[in-house]
């Protein structure tokens, strides 16, 4: 490949050196000189539509908007002339009137608003053109976010957003003149919408209050609060977080525009779930007392009360179960418990025993997909477990063309995208000559694959996928990436602990007589283990039951002891993800109560 | 409009300097129209300030002087907060407008038209209906219709698609410190410029 051109412009007497193609406005920013700006954002296609950035190009009479204007060598360029400032205060009095901006309503207006900052950097105090005064409807039907079209200025970040990042194009523009506006899906709302995935990138993009968090709205301005770089703990994936925090609360989620793996982009759990919903928190250690019910107790009398329980009756069968949430740390103390347990697992998604056990990290795994032009996805549904894949393999499908074939008994987000999506796994020769067909020329194929590829149906068709490709030339077979469900379910299989589909067996065989579960941060509070059948009751008939957790839920009411465990936000240590990442998960929040971390809970108490 | 502005700033400015003391003082009226009164309390918060104000200011019009509308006196500065609602509102505006020389919108409702102006997306009588008939509270649902009670003017205004407006000082309320610069600077025969630093929307 021959190297891009070099080109030289002078802006504002600067000399200044890029690449042929680049604009205007990115050789000005690489050089340090700022050309205001409101539709542009970094990473999106240019739109051109604001016209807050114009310039002026010596020799032509027309200002030109510098996003959207490839810079030509040798052209001398002036980015802040009486004119131009003329203009862009004109633009902004324009956009200040057309809709409905109050700013003392809305929750954005402490120094989060691009419109209220250009205003404010431009001397604007009074607009000289009428206001319109619009009748403009506010759609609060998404669970975490609105829209507000009295404050959108039509920049359509979000509608890019939605097409280029997440890929699914909820978003559009329809109407033409002043009836232009924003709608979802076809004129639907949000609450309607086929396609919204609620990833919020739109929100976390738009330059205004038009697009806003509810849970986020009136917590304090982002401006004036702190951020962590985090991990999200939801799934294998690892997306890097940008947690807002203001008064040890959280303010905002963001995606860390700088981390290799998401690139600054999340799904609704990273960005919504882990912290926007309410839920109730165990703030410390519980006791069940002689009434039945559990009081609140001290971190020495809960210990003391296990210790004691455990010195009394040496002969007892004795389990630890932990969830696949933790932290690489947290992994490292339950390695420690083997001996001082009779049993030792973790609980796992179905059939993510089978992926995890031996675990294998596929290095590179997110760049493979975006370059891949054939993705088989099998025994997997990115879209409800890992978004952040999801959105990547929607643009390979749409913005490169890729093939996608879909092989899941259950359907998913992503069936639409697919070529061929096969709920029903058909023998028939017709049909897996059609998916030759469809993988015919494939030169990057990628075959990602999920717990649900490891039952004997899915075994079969990732055998026949695989034959698929014998055959073909060599170097062309498929990178094989193995998906699991939960996070850290490859750490744990990686550390030689037992990983258990179903925990009824295992409490079955002899039976137990003391169980400590750490649930640790499990949204549910490890709640979901009680929906498998008979666990309910076997777990009744443990003689004492620990239950480590964060979260009050069904199980906590179980137990005998309940211990205060931290939340991805209090946490500090690391996690694997699925491409062998060791990412940094780092304490957003001062912990509450007598909350403590999971590795010094289980070494305090079983030391 | 900014330039001419600038250079017509600098001639006042090069002049009151060369007067040291001036012995009248300058007159003042400040009026409330739709607006919830923060912009004057903001007004207020100049604090001790206000002594210092005092000696070069006549108060001569405001909702704190008890001066009727009829007898509005000739000012040199009109200060109004608010947007502008009904007919009577517009019928002061308008006579301040005609007795002072400089007029000044202080304040988001007086700049923008602000909250008041969220009623401009309905039609009139429905708002009248969901403020006198609907409401929770209602108990004799009657629109008043006595010619006393000034009608609402079919949309909520800001000052300057009424009347022509100098100057406009944006914010909800705008800080103090701004009105105090405000102030000052035409006290010494200047523009104020406000910017980024001073100035608030919000």
């Amino acid at each position: 490949m021959s190297t891009p051109k070099q080109i030289t412009v002078t802006i504002d007497g600067k000399t200044c050196t890029g690449t042929a193609g680049q604009t205007i406005l990115e050789i000005a920013r690489d050089n340090g000189i700022v050309i205001p700006t409101l539709c542009y954002l970094k990473g999106l296609s240019s739109w051109g539509g604001c016209r807050i950035c114009i310039v002026e190009i010596k020799g032509s009479p027309k200002v030109v908007p510098s996003c959207a204007t490839p810079a030509m060598d040798g052209a001398e360029i002036i980015t802040n002339s009486d004119r131009l400032v003329q203009l862009r205060k004109c633009t902004l009095e324009l956009l200040f009137s057309e809709r409905n901006h109050l700013c003392p309503m809305c929750p954005y207006n402490k120094g989060d608003c691009g419109l209220q900052h250009q205003g404010l950097a431009h001397g604007i105090t009074g607009i000289r053109y009428q206001y319109l005064y619009p009748a403009m409807p506010i759609d609060l039907t998404a669970k975490y976010f609105g829209l507000d079209q009295n404050r959108c200025i039509l920049c359509t970040r979000c509608v890019r957003t939605c097409d280029e990042v997440e890929g699914v194009h909820t978003l559009d523009i329809a109407g033409r003149g002043e009836k232009n506006r924003i709608v979802v899906d076809l004129a639907a709302s949000f609450g309607t919408s086929e396609t919204c995935t609620s990833c919020g990138a739109c929100v976390a993009n738009c330059p205004t209050g038009a697009l806003f968090d509810k849970a986020a709205a009136f917590r304090g301005p982002l401006a004036s609060c702190q951020t962590v770089l985090t991990t999200c703990t939801e799934c294998p994936v690892g997306c890097g977080l940008k947690v807002f925090t203001k008064e040890n609360r959280i303010v905002n989620v963001f995606g860390d525009p700088d981390s290799p793996v998401n690139k600054g982009h999340l799904c609704v759990k990273g960005r919504y779930e882990t912290w926007a919903d309410a839920r109730q928190r165990v703030t410390q250690p519980l006791v069940r007392g002689a009434d039945g019910q559990l009081h609140p107790a001290t971190w020495p009398a809960a210990m003391k009360l296990i210790k004691d329980t455990l010195a009394q009756s040496p002969d007892w069968e004795t389990g630890l179960l932990v969830s696949p949430r933790l932290t690489n740390e947290a992994i490292q103390s339950v390695r420690k418990m083997v001996d001082r347990f009779d049993r030792v697992a973790a609980f796992v998604a179905p059939h993510e025993a089978a992926l995890c056990g031996q675990p294998e990290f596929s290095a590179d795994a997110l760049p493979k997909l975006d370059n891949a032009d054939a993705i088989i996805v099998l025994g997997s549904r990115p879209s409800e477990d890992h978004g952040v894949v999801a959105a990547r393999i929607r643009k390979a499908v749409r913005q490169r063309g890729a093939k996608l074939l879909i092989f899941h008994a259950r359907k998913s987000g992503l069936d639409r995208y697919a070529d061929i999506c096969a709920n029903v796994v058909s023998l028939e020769r017709s049909f897996w000559k059609q998916v030759a067909d469809t993988l015919a020329g494939a030169q990057r194929p990628v075959l990602l694959y999920g717990p649900q590829a490891m039952s004997p149906i899915g075994v079969t068709v990732l055998e026949r996928l695989l034959k698929a490709f014998e055959g073909q030339k060599e170097g062309t077979g498929p990178a094989v990436i193995p998906l699991p469900r939960s996070t850290n379910s490859l750490g744990l299989g990686a550390a030689g602990i037992e990983l258990l589909e179903e925990i009824g067996p295992w409490l079955d065989t002899k039976p137990m007589s003391f169980l400590h579960i750490v649930a640790g941060d499990e949204p549910d509070g490890g709640a979901r283990l009680l929906e498998e059948r008979y666990v309910r009751a076997l777990l009744s008939e443990v003689d004492c039951l620990v239950v480590q957790a964060a979260y009050r839920s069904a199980l906590t009411d179980m137990a005998k002891v309940v211990l205060p465990a931290m939340t991805w936000a209090e946490k500090y240590g690391t996690v694997t993800n699925f491409e062998g990442r060791v990412l940094p998960v780092r304490p957003v929040l001062a912990p509450v109560g007598e909350i403590r971390d999971d590795q010094t809970i289980l070494e305090s108490v079983f030391a | 409009m900014n330039k001419t502005a600038k250079e017509t700033a600098k001639k006042p400015a090069a002049q009151s300097e060369a007067k040291p003391t001036a012995p009248a003082k300058i007159k003042v009226a400040t009026m409330w129209l739709s607006g919830c009164s923060g912009c004057h309390m903001s007004f207020l918060d100049i604090d001790e300030r206000i002594v210092e104000l005092v000696k070069h200011v006549d108060i001569l019009f405001s909702p704190i002087v008890d001066t009727k509308v009829a007898d509005m006196p000739q000012v040199d500065v009109g200060i109004v907060e608010g947007c502008v609602n009904n007919s009577d509102q517009e019928h002061e505006l308008k006579m301040l407008r005609e007795r002072c020389k400089v007029l000044i919108a202080l304040g988001d409702c007086a700049v923008t038209g602000n909250i008041p102006t969220l009623r401009n997306q309905f039609p009139l009588e429905d708002v009248l209906s969901r403020g006198f008939e609907q409401t929770e509270s209602t108990k004799i649902p009657i629109i008043p219709n006595d010619p006393v009670v000034p009608p609402l003017r079919p949309k909520a205004q800001p000052l300057q698609e009424v009347v022509k407006v100098d100057l406009h000082i944006p914010g909800c309320p705008p800080d103090a410190d701004t009105i105090w610069f405000a102030l000052t600077e035409l006290l010494a025969g200047r523009v104020p410029q406000l910017n980024e630093k001073n100035m608030r929307y919000d």
